[in-house]
């Protein structure tokens, strides 16, 4: 069964005509990650906040057709620094704010909270007032916050947007292990080298609407990202269609040397 | 010609926490420089330290010759443009075109001016339609486009960035690329803090590497992103392209996508 699926889904934000996302049909299984890709504005950062339940119950609008999840969903703002609780002068307690919030006794939060610090990387930092994280530091306590509280849905919008190369290769690597133990991903990139590994499926949204859903490699490889409403896919394809060499478009530098030499 | 700005053994504590230890570098005028280091390394201090929300520990940055420790930062917008990391923590006025308008307005460019040059810096990032909605009624990654043409509009000898590319899409990065490469060509010295390298590969030139706080690297981009083992101990994983273009042994090692693309089609026709 879906842990998250969305029939027909048309939402409007308060005071607008034209719907940020329309007709959206999309499910998500436990142990699967499902990329979301698509131009700004199409409606990426929209979708991930009717899947946790922000709209329209916190931020009003009109919702048609149907949503449900299952068991507890958690939301990686692409702004993080608008996701500190300010109630907190330790990494680890703005880590344990989440759990604490869910009503968990003291060794269960202790225990989750640590573990979550040590999965983003982040241990070293757990005495820090995280009004002192750097960008990076900071995007990565507020994912630990969110895993502390194991959430059987997992939303993420930008994950990897202010983190260095090798902190955004171990997050996506986090993001499979996190499915793998059972969690349903959601996650809107604009990191496309990253998704042809980083994801199973892949849903890629102009205008709000579905454009192409399947699995990753079969719709990055889809010529018509490359139209004016879609977001293009990996450099190696860019350069690929760029040459003028034939399709279909390799994805990965090893795709492109096999077809190269 | 003399520096655009320079770092004279600059050392930089937060309360207890040290940030920047002993960095010494001048850049010029029109040149194009990628600052790049791990999360923490210190980099969007460096910007801090030009922009003058902050002052050295010890040393001295100097913003041409201008003691940047001695002018207030609405002195120093005369000469520098800037983008924060967070922009959301720069846009503050009723529209877009208002607050790109802001800067050149307060640092005395005449009315007609303003004009012309805000409407120059929307068309550059592909906002002219947004022009009269409010900031914080677009989409986080075209706020920060709009604060970033709040710094074109400033058409600054200096323009320090954090993170210009950070979650926009392909036609946004391009216009971004576009528009940077045509300050530095009108003579504005570039300092981009950026995790990414295929689009420094594709705007910038010349590479300094923060790591701890230190400056580990200064040389040119090209050389560093081809030292795959340096690139490793600094934290930094080579852009696909520059993977791309050193694993088939491309001639003169392009980076540029339009260089690769050039390469990779001779090699794979003949």
């Amino acid at each position: 069964m879906s842990a998250l699926a969305l029939e027909g889904v048309t939402y409007r934000y308060p005071a607008t005509r034209t719907p940020a996302l329309a007709d959206v049909t999309l499910a998500v299984n436990r142990g699967e990650v499902v990329g979301v890709i698509g131009n700004t504005g199409a409606g990426a950062s929209t979708l991930l906040l009717v899947a946790a339940d922000l709209v329209p119950r916190v931020l009003g609008g009109e919702l048609e057709g149907r949503v449900t999840r299952t068991g507890r969903s958690a939301l990686l703002l692409p702004t993080p620094w608008t996701q500190v609780s300010g109630m907190a002068f330790t990494v680890t307690d703005e880590v344990a704010f989440g759990p604490a919030n869910l009503g968990w006794p003291l060794e269960r939060i202790t225990g989750a909270v640590e573990r979550a610090l040590v999965r983003v990387d982040a241990a070293h930092l757990a005495a820090r007032d995280p009004a002192t994280l750097s960008g990076g530091e900071l995007q990565r306590v507020i994912l630990a916050g969110i895993l502390a509280m194991q959430p059987d849905v997992l939303l993420l919008d930008e994950p990897t947007a202010e983190l260095d190369p090798v902190g955004a290769a171990a997050v996506w690597r986090l993001v499979r292990e996190v499915a793998a133990e059972g969690a349903a991903v959601l996650v809107a990139s604009s990191d496309l080298d990253a998704l042809p590994d980083g994801a199973d499926r892949i849903v890629w949204l102009a205008g709000g609407r579905v454009r192409a859903i399947g699995p990753a490699r079969t719709v990055l490889s889809e010529a018509t990202l490359w139209t004016e409403e879609g977001p293009g896919s990996t450099a190696i394809a860019g350069v690929w269609r760029r040459a003028e060499l034939a399709a279909p478009f390799p994805l990965t530098v090893d795709e492109a040397l096999e077809r190269a030499r | 010609m003399s520096a655009m700005l320079a770092f004279d053994d600059v050392t930089f504590a937060y309360a207890g926490q040290r940030a920047l230890e002993a960095v010494t570098f001048t850049i010029a005028p029109g040149e194009r420089v990628a600052l790049v280091g791990r999360n923490g390394a210190g980099k969007s201090t460096v910007l801090r330290l030009v922009t003058g929300l902050l002052h050295p520990s010890t040393g001295v940055v100097r913003v041409g010759d201008w003691d940047t420790a001695r002018r207030r930062p609405d002195e120093l917008a005369r000469r520098v443009g800037s983008l924060f990391q967070h922009a959301d923590q720069q846009l503050f006025a009723r529209t877009v075109a208002d607050d790109v308008a802001f800067g050149p307005r307060v640092t005395g460019v005449a009315l007609p001016e303003i004009a012309a040059r805000v409407e120059r810096a929307l068309a550059s990032l592909g906002l002219a339609a947004v022009a009269g909605e409010h900031p914080y009624d677009l989409p986080p990654p075209w706020r920060k486009l709009a604060a970033l043409a709040g710094a074109l509009a400033l058409e600054p000898a200096l323009l320090v960035l954090d993170e210009p590319t950070a979650g926009l899409d392909r036609r946004a990065r391009a216009m971004v690329g576009a528009a940077l490469a045509a300050r530095a060509e009108s003579g504005s010295a570039l300092l981009v803090v950026t995790h990414d390298l295929s689009f420094a590969a594709e705007t910038l030139d010349r590479a300094l590497v923060l790591e701890r706080g230190r400056l580990a690297w200064d040389a040119p981009l090209a050389g560093l992103l081809a030292d795959a083992k340096r690139l490793e101990a600094l934290g930094l994983v080579a852009p696909p392209l520059a993977r791309l273009s050193q694993a088939l042994g491309l001639p003169g090692g392009p980076l540029r996508e339009q260089e690769v693309a050039r390469a990779l089609a001779q090699r794979c026709r003949a």
